[in-house]
């Protein structure tokens, strides 16, 4: 493994004395907004294909003979049932 | 007694999104429309218990989900698990969409825990109010909101979605614009 500069441990780069200011991985941290970002963008695709999924269904409207049998119930007297 | 036609109407406008959500509980349409046809008989049998300006979609939906609790202890033995067939019974709905993307979302939702997946479609493509939700299946608000969570989670896990292009929004979108005919 080669690296590009030896790091003298002693004497670390000033910037690196703050901690809060970089992830785990050593990201900074304010690529995390992008990443909120795309799970927001994440969730609004599963939203659409949910959607989409589930008018697959509604576009298809109310069955004749469901369409039937609210009529006929909706129609006779009490006590015909 | 002759029904409002009023309140006919609004039963009838309810069909549709019923029918979706009885397949999404079922995993075969055939046993949805049975449950559909259940459901309706029950409601307009006991009428007189719905409020005239209150919810009729969510009055309808605890109807049929309760007929479907009860039927599916019943039957426990036989149906056993509904979660995994869920993705096999969709394939059988008309391909507008007929995309890999989309067969990969079908089947992910397919492997959602039951009460997970009922939640998701009940708040995110049925439309209902998480306090709707909650009075359909008959539990705290809290709960929804986290098994909705849950479900969101598991399902961006599930498809492993780490770009946006993987979902294609394109073909998403028009998907959602040629389901139309909800209101």
């Amino acid at each position: 493994m080669k690296s590009g500069k030896t790091v003298n441990i002693e004497t670390p780069a000033p910037n690196e004395n703050k901690p809060e200011a970089r992830d785990a991985m050593g990201r900074p941290v304010t690529q995390r907004k992008s990443e909120v970002r795309l799970g927001r963008e994440v969730q609004a695709r599963i939203g659409q294909q949910l959607r989409a999924l589930y008018d697959d269904v509604v576009s298809e409207g109310v069955p004749q003979h469901i369409a039937d049998l609210v009529r006929r119930l909706s129609e006779q007297d009490d006590g015909a049932a | 007694m002759r029904l409002d036609p009023a309140i006919r109407d609004q039963v009838l406008a309810t069909v549709p999104s019923l029918r979706a959500f009885a397949i999404s509980l079922c995993g075969n349409i055939d046993r949805a429309d049975d449950l559909v046809q259940e459901t309706l008989l029950r409601a307009l049998a006991h009428i007189d218990s719905f409020r005239p300006g209150t919810n009729m979609p969510a009055w309808l939906f605890t109807i049929l989900r309760n007929l479907f609790r009860s039927e599916y202890r019943k039957r426990r033995r036989e149906v056993e698990d509904t979660d995994g067939r869920y993705a096999e019974t969709l394939k059988s709905q008309p391909e507008q969409t007929g995309r890999v993307e989309f067969n990969e979302f079908r089947a992910a939702l397919g492997k959602l825990p039951s009460d997970q997946r009922e939640a998701l479609i009940l708040v995110g493509a049925s439309g209902f109010s998480y306090e709707d939700t909650a009075t359909i299946c008959g539990c705290a608000v809290g709960t929804i909101k986290s098994r909705v969570n849950r479900a969101r989670t598991r399902l961006a896990d599930l498809l492993a979605i780490d770009s946006v292009d993987d979902f294609g929004p394109d073909r998403a979108t028009r998907a959602v614009l040629a389901g139309g005919g909800r209101s």
